[in-house]
This record gives C-alpha cells, structure tokens and sequence, in this order.
C-alpha cells in the first residue's frame, strides 16, 4: 500500500511539474492566437471583436495594426498613443481599466461616435470606436484633449463633447477608451 | 486519451477560424459600404445595427419597409437625412443595411436621386412619424416596438 502510495505521489508531483494550470491556459493562449493570421484571435470574445469577425466588415485579416511602436504614440496611456487622435476625456488606461475595457465598477456607454486614426507605422487609417465608461466620478487622470477631425455638437457623429454616458444606465462620465473596430477604407472625411 | 485534448482544441479552433474569417472578396465588395455605415450610422445603431436602449434596432427596417410610407420613412429619419453621406453613398448604405440587418431587399433599389429627395423633407418629429407609421398598420398607438426610446425625453 505504501507503494502505491509512493508511486501516485510521484506520479502526481510529475504531473505537477510538467503541467502547472497557468502553464495549461498560457499554452492554450498561445494556440488560440497563434493559429490565426496577424495574431487576431480566432475565438472572438468580446462583443466587438464579434462585430469585427463579421463576413463584412472592413477589418478583417488585416485589421490587426503594427503596435511595436516606440515612444508615447505607443503607449496606451499616454495622449500622443496614435488610437487616441480625437479623444477628449480620461484615459482608461489610466484608471483601472485599459484603451479597450471599462475599469471594474463602470459601463461601457451603449451609443458612441466612430473616427479613424492614423497608425504611424503602416501608414493605415484604422476606425476608432471612442466609448466613454460610466458610472464612477470622473477619473481625474491621464486627461488627453486632442480633437483632430473632431466636429461641432451640431455634428453628433463627429463630436466628443457630447455626454455619450446618455446612453448608459448612469450618466456620469468616468473616462473613455480607443478600441479598434477595423481596418478603414479610407480616413473619416474631415481629415 | 491524453492526445486527444490538443487534437480536439485545435480542431475547434481551426473550425472556429474558418467561419469567422470570410474570403477576401467577400470582405473587399462590401468594405466600402460597411466603411460607411461604421463611420456615420455604428457609433448610435452600433457595429452589426442591434440598437440600444437610446436607438431603434436596425432589424426593424424590414419590417417597417415593408409598410405603406415605410420607404419614404427611411429616407427622412435623422440619421439618414442629417447623415453625412451624399445622396449615392447613403443610397447605398441604405440598401445594405436594409439587406444586412432588416433581411429584405429594397426593390427597387434606392437610388441618388430618391434619396435626395427624400432627405429634403427631414422628419420635424421623427418619433411621432415612427408612431404614426406603426399605428397605421397595427390599428394601435404604435409603440409595440423598440423605438429606442425608454421614455425619459417625452
């Protein structure tokens, strides 16, 4: 019986080893965006990565952009990040969420506007889905005000002075996100 | 059975892969209407047209095409007759999203120049006309739908 002991504590501690939990999800990880093209992940998770792998949409394979930037125009949190072009508000990134979620506690306003910015590095207009998160007090930090083909109230679909927490369960703005949504056929037509 | 895990994942996510990603010509014929609609209807109606509690679904458009006055009701809502689009490109984006999302086909299709004249007669109480419409054909006050509207703004 001790044996038999022996021989399952061995067997489980080399299971352990070989195949820690983390090690399982950081090799599925790897096979889910690894088997596709540009690194996009094959099995859209969210909402509007869904909308992205639509049969339709603009983006597609190639909506994927270069990020391998140096400097402030790539980093996230920093107003000069190339997403970030017609943003007015509070970064994410630097409020407990990211350039693409919501921090914990807020939500992500349901009506928006949509824009095109310009990736440095392949020289692309990519369409940029600026949803506010709502819900929390402002978030005071990482405020970035640029406005480049940003246009008048009276242009709504252009405009980031709008409230766009209208939309949400509760109208107070917390901070805003930069999410690509796809590959642009051409940059938005104020630019 | 220990290879059979891996096999299976893989096999999943090859499957998976395939029906996300579409042919390139596919995605090419219908990039610039898409590009379109994203640009100047997707931030309100969002990305594949379900709407939200503020903005009517755009699943709705089949249905409310297919009603007399529908038509010409399309073409004078505020987002497509303050839409930034010129009369051919909105036309053409009206038609794809009728095809897309409201799974009818415009026939005949809308053209430049109904669509320009539609746009010149923009709705003064758009949610009025949608009660109207809707009321006419089902003998109530119309608002048996998500008009988008929760009702805050009356």
């Amino acid at each position: 019986m001790s044996r038999l002991d022996r021989w399952m504590e061995n067997s489980s501690r080399a299971l352990a080893r070989r195949s820690g939990r983390r090690g399982f999800l950081a090799r599925l990880g790897h096979l889910i965006a690894g088997g596709t093209v540009a690194g996009v992940a094959a099995l859209p998770l969210l909402p509007v990565a869904r909308g992205q792998a639509s049969d339709e949409s603009p983006g597609s394979r190639a909506a994927a952009p270069p990020e391998d930037i140096e400097g402030p125009q790539g980093d996230p949190n920093h107003c000069d990040y190339w997403r970030n072009c017609a943003i007015d508000g509070f970064l994410c990134g630097c409020c407990g969420g990211s350039a693409t979620s919501c921090p914990p506690g807020t939500e992500m306003s349901p009506v928006t506007w949509i824009g095109t910015c310009r990736n440095p590095l392949d020289k692309k207009d990519y369409l940029i889905w600026y949803n506010d998160c709502c819900g929390k007090n402002p978030c005071g930090r990482c405020f970035c005000n640029r406005n480049e083909g940003e246009r008048p109230v009276y242009h709504p679909y252009r405009n980031n002075d709008i409230n766009w927490c209208a939309g949400a369960q509760s109208q107070v703005y917390t901070c805003s996100t930069a999410m690509i949504i796809g590959l642009a056929v051409e940059g938005q037509p104020e630019k | 059975m220990k290879p059979r895990l891996p096999a299976l994942l893989v096999a999943a996510v090859v499957a998976t892969a395939a029906s996300a990603w579409p042919s390139q010509a596919a995605t090419d014929n219908n990039a610039q209407v898409r590009n379109d609609y994203l640009l100047s209807c997707g931030g309100c109606h969002l990305l594949e047209g379900q709407g939200s509690r503020a903005v009517p679904s755009l699943a709705d458009t089949g249905r409310i095409f297919a009603l007399p006055g529908g038509r010409e009701y399309l073409g004078r809502v505020p987002g497509a007759a303050h839409s930034p689009l010129d009369d051919q490109r909105l036309a053409t984006v009206l038609n794809w999203v009728l095809s897309r999302f409201g799974h009818t086909t415009a026939d005949p299709p809308y053209t430049a120049s109904e669509i320009g004249r539609l746009r010149a007669q923009p709705y003064l109480d758009p949610l009025a006309a949608r009660h109207r419409l809707l009321a006419d054909h089902d003998g109530n006050d119309g608002n048996n739908g998500n008009d988008g509207n929760d009702g805050n703004d009356r």
